[in-house]
Order: C-alpha cells, then sequence, then structure tokens
C-alpha cells in the first residue's frame, strides 16, 4: 500500500481523529495550529490558526459542526469546522490535557494540569450555544482530581457518566450527577497515553508507557485482555470491522537518537483483539508513533508520529485476506 | 472541480524580468478522468525544471452531509490552495507492506541476538593489557603495583619476565619467533632445488598453462604461481624450482624475452630472500 503523507506540522503530532462519517481527519501537533484533512485523497481543507501554544488534544462532534481544540497556551478552544474561525474560547487556569465532545456534543469535557500551583481539574461545560458569553460561562460540573493527573478521557454510558485514564496508570468512572467516583481500577504501571473506544463503546483499550495496552468492559472497567510490547505504547485503536487492534509506539522520544529507526521499533503493530497475538506490522515512521486510529469503515487506518508526519493508509487486499491460525 | 487563472497585474519591470526568464506557464489539462498538471521551476541555480503530476479524478457516491463538506472553502493556511492536493502538504508515500507475523519465534530470536550482545556487556569487548580482565587498561586495579613491578624490571629484566611480556605484547606474524624458523626451513629445503622466477605473466595465467610451459624442459621440483587472494587471477609472476640446475639454467636461456600470452616474459634466476 501506498500511505498518503500529510505534512502540514512543524512539530511532533499529539493527537489524530477522524470524524464520524471518516471523510474529514483532525489532526493536531505541538506547533499551534490543528490540521483537518480531506481523508480519501489527503487534500488539505484547512488550517484553526489561533492557538498560541502546543495543541495537545483535538476532537470533533459527531455532526462534524464544532471541533475543539486544548492547548498549552491555558486555552480550550471550539471552531467551526466549515470557516475555520473561532468561536469559543475558555481560558484555563494551566495548559488543557485532554478534551472531548460528548456524544450528543450537548456537552464537552476538558481537563487541566497540574502545573503552576493549580490542581488537575475535569471541566464539563455546556456547548449547545457559542456566542460571545461562552468564554464567560460557568462550567456544569467541576471535578477537582487530587491525586495522579487526567492523562486521557473519554464519555461513557451515553453522556452520564466519564471514565479518565491517569498519569500513575489509575482508571476511574466518574458519575456525572454527583460527580463522585463510580468505579476505579489499577491495572497499568505508568501513565495511561491514549483510550479509545470500539465501535458500538461497550469495550475500550488503553495504551500505556508501561509497554501494554489493555482492553476493559466499559460499564465494569473488567480487563479483558493484554496485549504487550517491548516498548512504551502511546496509542491503541480497535478496528470497527475486524477482531483487531492497532497498537503505536516506540520508545520515548528523548531517547530517539541514541538509537537506530530499526531498534526503535517505531512500527504499527497490529494484534488480533481475542488471541493479543501480534499478527502484522506496518513501517514508516522516522520516530515513535504519539497517535493513531482507524477509519470509521475500517479500510484505512492514520498514524502521526513524533516525526511531524501524519501516514494515511489503506489497507491492501491481503490485510482483508488474512486469516489468523487457531 | 472547479479552476480559476488569475491574471496577476504587476509592475512592467517585473514583467520585463519574467520574459527574460521565458518560464512557461503551469498548465492544467483534464482528459478523460484524468488531471495532468504541469508547472515549469527555475531552481536555485539557474536550471529549469518541468514538473508533470497526474491525477486520476474518481467520482464516489456518498452521502449528503459528506458531500456538502467536499464543497466547504479552504481556510487557515490552506485558504490559497486550489482544489485537489497541495503537494507542499500531500505527498505520496513509498510502497510500504503489512508485514504479517506467522509465528511468535521470528521475533524473540530477534530479541535473544539483542539480549546476548547485552549479557555480553563489557566481557568480550573491553580486556585490560596489563592483567586481561574486563575492564579498561587505564582503570585496572593493579595499575599501580603494575607499573611499579615494571620499574624494577627495567633495571633487571629476567629471562621469564621477558618471555611473559613478549607473548602479551602484539607481534606481527612475520616477525613472530615460530614463523622465521618455518621460513627458515622452507627456504633450506627449497634452497637446495635451483629455483627461477618468471614474471610478466599475463592475469589469465593458470598452473597448468605454467607446467605446460616449463614441463618440457625437465623435471619440476615444486610450481608456485602467485595469485590474488580475492579474485584468484594471477599477479604476474611465478616461482619454479626444478630438480636440475642444468633443466634451469636451460629454461632462463629459452624462455627470457620469450613471447607469451602477447606478454615478454622475464626468466632469471630466483634470488633468495633477505
Amino acid at each position: 500500500m501506498k500511505p498518503l503523507i500529510l505534512q502540514g506540522h512543524e512539530r511532533s503530532i499529539t493527537q489524530i481523529k477522524y470524524n464520524r462519517e471518516g471523510d474529514l481527519l483532525f489532526s493536531a501537533s505541538k506547533d499551534n495550529k490543528p490540521n483537518v484533512w480531506y481523508s480519501l485523497n489527503g487534500e488539505r481543507l484547512g488550517s484553526f490558526n489561533g492557538h498560541q501554544g502546543a495543541i495537545w488534544c483535538i476532537d470533533v462532534d459527531w455532526t462534524t459542526t464544532k471541533c475543539m481544540t486544548g492547548a498549552g497556551d491555558n486555552t480550550c478552544k471550539i471552531w467551526d469546522c466549515e470557516t475555520g474561525k473561532e468561536t469559543g474560547n475558555i481560558p484555563t487556569a494551566s495548559s488543557v490535557r485532554t478534551c472531548m465532545f460528548s456524544y450528543s456534543a450537548n456537552m464537552a469535557v476538558y481537563t487541566t494540569d497540574k502545573a503552576m500551583k493549580q490542581p488537575c481539574e475535569i471541566f464539563i461545560i455546556d456547548v449547545r450555544t457559542i456566542d460571545d458569553s461562552f468564554s464567560r460561562q460557568e462550567p456544569i460540573l467541576r471535578i477537582p482530581i487530587s491525586g495522579s493527573r487526567v492523562s486521557s478521557i473519554l464519555w461513557d454510558n451515553l453522556d452520564e457518566s466519564l471514565i479518565t485514564g491517569h498519569e500513575n496508570g489509575e482508571i476511574i468512572q466518574w458519575d456525572l450527577k454527583t460527580g463522585k467516583k463510580i468505579n476505579s481500577i489499577k491495572e497499568h504501571d505508568q501513565l495511561i497515553n491514549d483510550m479509545q473506544w470500539n465501535k458500538d463503546c461497550t469495550m475500550f483499550i488503553t495504551a500505556s508507557k508501561d509497554h501494554t495496552a489493555k482492553l476493559f468492559d466499559a460499564e465494569t472497567l473488567m480487563l479483558l485482555k493484554t496485549y504487550k510490547t517491548e516498548r512504551p505504547v502511546n496509542s491503541a485503536a480497535i478496528s470497527p470491522i475486524a477482531e483487531h487492534v492497532v497498537l503505536g509506539g516506540g520508545q520515548e522520544a528523548m531517547e530517539v537518537t541514541t538509537t537506530s529507526s530499526r531498534a526503535g521499533k517505531f512500527d504499527s503493530r497490529f494484534f488480533h483483539l481475542v488471541f493479543e497475538e501480534e499478527f502484522a506490522r506496518v513501517k514508516g515512521h522516522f520516530g515513535p508513533i504519539n497517535s493513531v486510529c482507524f477509519h470509521p469503515d475500517g479500510k484505512s487506518y492514520a498514524s502521526g508520529g513524533e516525526d511531524g508526519f501524519v501516514r494515511v493508509h489503506s489497507f491492501d487486499s491481503s490485510y482483508f485476506e488474512y486469516n489468523f491460525d487457531y | 472541480m472547479a479552476s480559476s487563472n488569475k491574471v496577476i497585474k504587476s509592475s512592467w519591470a517585473e514583467e520585463v524580468e519574467s520574459e527574460s526568464a521565458l518560464t512557461p506557464v503551469s498548465s492544467e489539462v483534464f482528459e478523460n478522468n484524468v488531471k495532468i498538471v504541469t508547472e515549469f521551476k527555475v531552481l536555485d541555480n539557474s536550471k529549469k525544471v518541468k514538473i508533470v503530476r497526474t491525477y486520476k479524478i474518481e467520482k464516489r457516491i456518498v452521502p449528503k452531509s459528506i458531500a456538502l463538506r467536499k464543497t466547504w472553502n479552504k481556510f487557515g493556511d490552506s485558504a490559497n490552495d486550489k482544489s485537489g492536493p497541495n503537494p507542499a502538504t500531500t505527498f505520496i508515500g513509498e510502497d510500504v507492506y503489512m508485514q504479517f507475523i506467522s509465528s511468535k519465534e521470528e521475533d524473540k530470536k530477534i530479541d535473544d541476538g539483542l539480549d546476548k550482545l547485552k549479557a555480553l556487556g563489557n566481557k568480550n569487548v573491553v580486556k585490560c593489557r596489563s592483567c586481561g580482565g574486563d575492564h579498561w587498561t587505564s582503570k585496572c586495579m593493579f595499575k599501580d603495583t603494575f607499573l611499579t613491578n615494571a620499574n624494577s624490571n627495567e633495571t633487571k629484566p629476567t629471562a621469564a619476565e621477558t618471555k611473559k611480556s613478549e607473548s602479551l605484547k602484539y607481534v606481527p606474524p612475520s616477525l613472530r619467533q615460530g614463523n622465521t624458523k618455518r621460513s627458515d626451513n622452507t627456504n633450506r629445503r627449497d634452497d637446495n632445488y635451483p629455483a627461477i622466477r618468471i614474471s610478466n605473466l599475463s592475469e589469465s595465467t593458470t598452473e597448468e598453462d605454467l607446467a605446460e610451459l616449463v614441463k618440457p624442459f625437465g623435471f619440476i621440483h615444486k610450481l608456485f604461481l602467485a595469485k590474488d587472494k580475492q579474485t584468484g587471477l594471477c599477479k604476474g609472476f611465478a616461482y619454479i624450482h626444478f630438480k636440475y640446475k642444468r633443466d634451469a639454467a636451460q629454461v632462463i636461456a629459452r624462455l627470457d624475452g620469450h613471447g607469451y600470452d602477447h606478454l615478454i616474459l622475464s626468466v632469471d634466476w630466483s634470488r633468495p630472500q633477505e
């Protein structure tokens, strides 16, 4: 397969996401301009200009009208997808690490870092109307986190609860009505870099610095499967059509210069969802992969790396013909 | 797909300059579902380059929402881009293949190799010259003691000590004791037989050719053709030991200056090595 290489960023990619239909691909990087691309031909639709710091997270609502970004310049911004104009701006006390629209996109969540004497905090906001008063609007709910900071987040159970992944490897489920913990588990030993749903939101996969990716049941937070690698896992995604997961990772960016790219294992690695066994790899990036995601139709996937490139791979027939031997 | 040709008005000075450069205008041609974009560029070293890009235009039936999004105007940094991918931000990568892994063993093997190297660590890589341990000579624990020993030995080296130091020092193979002895032996043995040297042989000469050449003169004790180690081709000279000096002398008389394989041979007595 010949990947499409999207070269719109000057620094490493932090997160990439497809919209619901999969025709657009949103990419955020440590430079201050998130981009949006047509996934089919790699044409850039535009860039959202306005941030002044590294973009840590990006999300798009299900109708692809609003886009949300959180950045290191202590703001969380809402953008209009069609025009690329900034419509909402929320100043925060510290940098915004994660953000996500709820399933209905009536609400959104963002979390701030524990930095500059500010605690890590989860904010739930109403995003139904975005006008001039938006930036002064009080959040619906604030949950201060006393322990380890939130490093990844997911909306759960049709916007009734939240799942957060933390720096110490903990996963906590929050009830939104009360703002209390429902459940918490600690299956990972280190930072959880990424969490992604499967297609029907019954399971989610975590990617952790402790060299594993794990599959959990969304309701009970029961550990279902573990995918082991030799390097930190930065991102993991579940195929919407096959029982496959893809892991992206590699050694930490700061150690990259001391080893060759062969030893670095910068491949996207495909594991069988059930048997936890690796069955394929795709090479290409020059640095660790920071974010992977499947196209909603499952026929292609994209990966964004520390090297600043986003690569969109359309699977060959060999991928679809491949049968796992068991 | 809409394409617009903008006419940019500029000052006459610029126009003159562009005319002198004579860069043809880039063009877009649509031909049965193929778009061909031709561009001309002048490089820094004033070389003109023609770039032809071919795009296949596909028509797809998509949901209305996607079709609508396709008509959106570009914004931000892409606001000035034409429709279709901009080569500055989008390009097709090299072909990559999905490597299917049939068994886990393969993977393990690689790791084992790495682990082995790691396990070896300093063991075989670093060797102390003074005590032979797994560390650098400069970091040897016995460094000080050895140095003092050496100083005292310098004044009065015993036979055993010198032997030891010799065995520790690197000696080129040619200078090693055993080697000189051996070569002496061989020399002495071969000196019993008269040897001649044939030089200016062609590259393609083989031992069989040489034997054919000199056999008629008399009984050959030993024949040596110098060959290149890598290619196995003749290096251009050979030594031949005859049983009788008379035969050897005859060869020198007959073959010196003899034309062989487009070259003129030079044959003389082989001089003993110094």
